[in-house]
């Protein structure tokens, strides 16, 4: 899970380009230090290599042949130059003086610079030296070759690329570390801070995402995020307070008026009075009717998940619900059925959840037409319980579907039937306590509402050892 | 509304409720004794012997729960109705824990208080094991679970015969939607909807069609009630 997240995280992808970029500058710093290095090596060897060659150039210019071989000769047994190597040889390449025996094989041209592999006179067959080497061509048609070793800067260039290696590597390991620990961090906070937006979603604004102390900025995000859902927190409170306010205080003169109303019922002087005082009553009970579904609505919102929650059973409940509003179909010449048998429990309030499914089963009734077929089914799915309310009726278009959830909102061609917009938010409040997901769908023709529960705690846990 | 002027305890702390409740059981042939705070409750609830009292929750000293607990404690079992503003459903339970026999959320229809006010003095005055109950020609078999008229058998569901049976027992008197629900059902809550009028139209056709006289009669905007004659 964490490791999906931290494989997903921006900050990873960031770290990786990091890495590249950190990795491409220390190569081409590596690489520029070889290369000057080393060819400032190199122009140190050319450079010693054109001085003797010249000394060796003059003593032939001025004693020919027999000259520069003594100059040769005397050259090594000096050791003028550290590491020199010299060869004069005939036209036919042949050894004439000199500290080499053979002339290098690979030298192209009568004259130039080579770096060349030669074999060391006097040694083992295996010991190679590797020479920069100049070479001519004399005018009395031998060959002339001096060179001095260069296996120290070769030396240096496989020190200067083990180096380049193993610092590339140390990067790369280093920055794994760095970046698995700063990735994780990274990810452990965000992760706070979503699950605790995810809790808020589900629970409602009483969480607050945890601040660590260490004053960096993830706290001061933390801190003001919290702060923010402080406000928030508040502001709903001071709105949901004036809201119950409101419904509570109407709520007190409208009984009053009722009360006073039934009284005047009771006398029974003038019939037509009666009638119009009984019609008063019932349009006062609807309007009360309204207030006291607010009320309930927002003391669900507030009320305490855990608190009076017992296992039920819903197939029980959804059978209780049809069999009270069969007769309720049957009057509207509708069909109601329930499907589903044995026992499917959660944890929940059984009132609540008669309520529930009383409203979505009056729905659809109230809305259907005549013989419209209803379905209550309950379910065990594999996340969890879920019932069903299906009816082939008018349905709902797919663009209210959101909205029907809202308080007092109703469809424009339900204006007429009877009803106050507040029972699908009834049902969406219940829903929400119990950790139930509201979902409307399409039921070609008609109207789907699905109330998918989670697991209880229970069954979880059977579901885990399995 | 049998037998002389019953006597209640109304404890209601606000003027106005309070002397609505107390005339509106005085119209009804009930004596009602006010007490508006928790003391007054108690010394009153411990000298007289009450059909019922009425408390209401939020009381200026003491919380109404607390009354009854203190009365319970004290042997008396005059059957209570909490009356509260707090409607959840957890309150309700906490008041019925307490030694509440009924509970009541504001605001209520006067008619409702007087059903459930009836209920609780009857209950208090007789329990009588029957197997059979009859008014009219109907007859109700408690161990068979059958009903029938003028010896005819009328067929019910489960939840009808519960239905009427409650109907029955309370004969006389009405009892409210809201209280066919709860005793029932087991359910408590309003329903905002017509459901239980329509349910006890079915049980009214398969009870009253064809017969001699009604026995289920409604009251408009309370409930129902049965009766032999009109």
């Amino acid at each position: 899970m964490l490791l999906a997240k931290t494989l997903r995280s921006s900050t990873l992808k960031l770290a990786l380009a990091c890495i590249g970029i950190f990795g491409a500058v220390v190569f081409a710093l590596f690489g520029y230090v070889y290369w000057s290095t080393v060819s400032h090596i190199r122009g140190r060897a050319d450079h010693a290599v054109a001085a003797e060659y010249s000394v060796l150039q003059d003593a032939f210019d001025a004693a020919g042949r027999r000259g520069l071989v003594a100059a040769i000769e005397q050259r090594i047994a000096e050791q003028r130059l550290v590491g020199g190597y010299y060869l004069l040889a005939e036209p036919s390449f042949a050894r004439v003086a000199g500290n080499l025996d053979v002339w290098p094989s690979g030298l192209d041209g009568p004259r130039g610079w080579e770096d060349v592999s030669v074999q060391e006179r006097k040694a083992e067959a295996a010991a190679r030296v590797l020479l920069r080497a100049r070479f001519d061509t004399l005018p009395d048609g031998y060959h002339l070759l001096v060179g001095t070793d260069i296996g120290d800067v070769s030396q240096f260039a496989g020190k200067i690329e083990a180096a380049l290696a193993g610092g590339i590597l140390l990067l790369l390991v280093l920055a794994a570390v760095a970046t698995a620990a700063v990735t994780r961090r990274t990810v452990g906070r965000i992760e706070a801070i979503n699950a605790t937006s995810r809790a808020i979603m589900h629970d409602g604004l009483g969480r607050r995402i945890p601040v660590r102390g260490t004053r960096d900025e993830w706290d001061q995000l933390a801190e003001n995020l919290n702060l923010m859902l402080a406000r928030i927190e508040a502001l709903m409170g001071e709105v949901k307070q004036v809201t119950d306010n409101v419904a509570h205080d109407l709520r007190t003169p409208l009984a009053r008026i009722r009360g006073r109303l039934e009284k005047a019922l009771g006398k029974p002087e003038a019939p037509h009075d009666q009638a119009l005082i009984s019609d008063v009553i019932a349009d006062l009970d609807a309007v009360l009717r309204i207030f006291s579904s607010l009320t309930r609505i927002s003391q669900i919102e507030a009320r305490d998940r855990t608190a009076a929650f017992r296992t039920v059973n819903l197939v029980e409940i959804a059978s209780e619900v049809v069999e009270l509003f069969d007769a309720a179909a049957e009057d509207k010449g509708s069909h109601l059925a329930v499907a589903g048998d044995g026992d499917v429990p959660v944890t929940g309030d059984r009132d609540l959840l008669f309520d529930a499914l009383s409203n979505l089963v009056d729905n659809a009734i109230t809305h259907g037409p005549k013989g419209t077929q209803i379905v209550v089914e309950v379910a065990q799915s594999d996340s969890g319980p879920v019932v069903t309310v299906a009816d082939n009726g008018p349905g709902i278009p797919p663009h209210e579907v959101q909205n029907v959830l809202k308080r007092f909102y109703r469809l424009e061609r339900s204006r007429s039937t009877p009803g106050n917009g507040l029972g699908l938010s009834l049902v969406a409040a219940i829903a929400r306590l119990h950790g139930a997901v509201i979902e409307m769908v399409d039921n070609a023709p008609g109207l789907k509402i699905r109330l998918a529960f989670r697991r209880s705690p229970a069954s979880r846990l059977q579901g885990a050892s399995v | 509304m049998t037998g002389g002027r019953r006597r209640i305890l109304v404890v209601e702390d606000d003027p106005e409720t309070a002397s609505q409740l107390v005339e509106s059981l005085a119209t009804s042939g009930y004596h009602a004794d006010l007490a508006v705070n928790g003391g007054d409750a108690l010394s009153r609830g411990r000298s007289t012997d009450y059909a019922v009292m009425t408390i209401d929750r939020m009381l200026p000293d003491i919380d109404g729960i607390d009354i009854i607990r203190h009365l319970r404690n004290d042997g008396i079992v005059t059957p209570a109705l909490i009356i509260s503003a707090l409607g959840e459903i957890d309150d309700r339970v906490r008041g019925l824990r307490a030694g509440g026999d009924d509970y009541l959320v504001k605001p209520f229809a006067f008619a409702e208080l007087l059903a459930r006010v009836e209920a609780l003095a009857r209950r208090s005055a007789t329990v009588v094991k029957e197997t059979v109950l009859r008014v009219g020609d109907l007859e109700l078999d408690l161990v068979s679970r059958t009903a029938n008229r003028s010896g005819r058998e009328i067929e019910l569901l489960p939840r009808e015969y519960r239905l009427l049976e409650y109907l029955v027992r309370n004969e006389g008197h009405v009892v409210s939607r809201a209280m066919l629900l709860q005793h029932v059902w087991d359910l408590h809550f309003d329903p905002t909807t017509n459901v239980i009028d329509v349910y006890v139209g079915r049980l009214r056709r398969k009870i009253d069609t064809q017969q001699r006289y009604p026995l289920i009669h409604t009251v408009r905007g309370v409930g129902y009630y049965v009766r032999a004659s009109c």
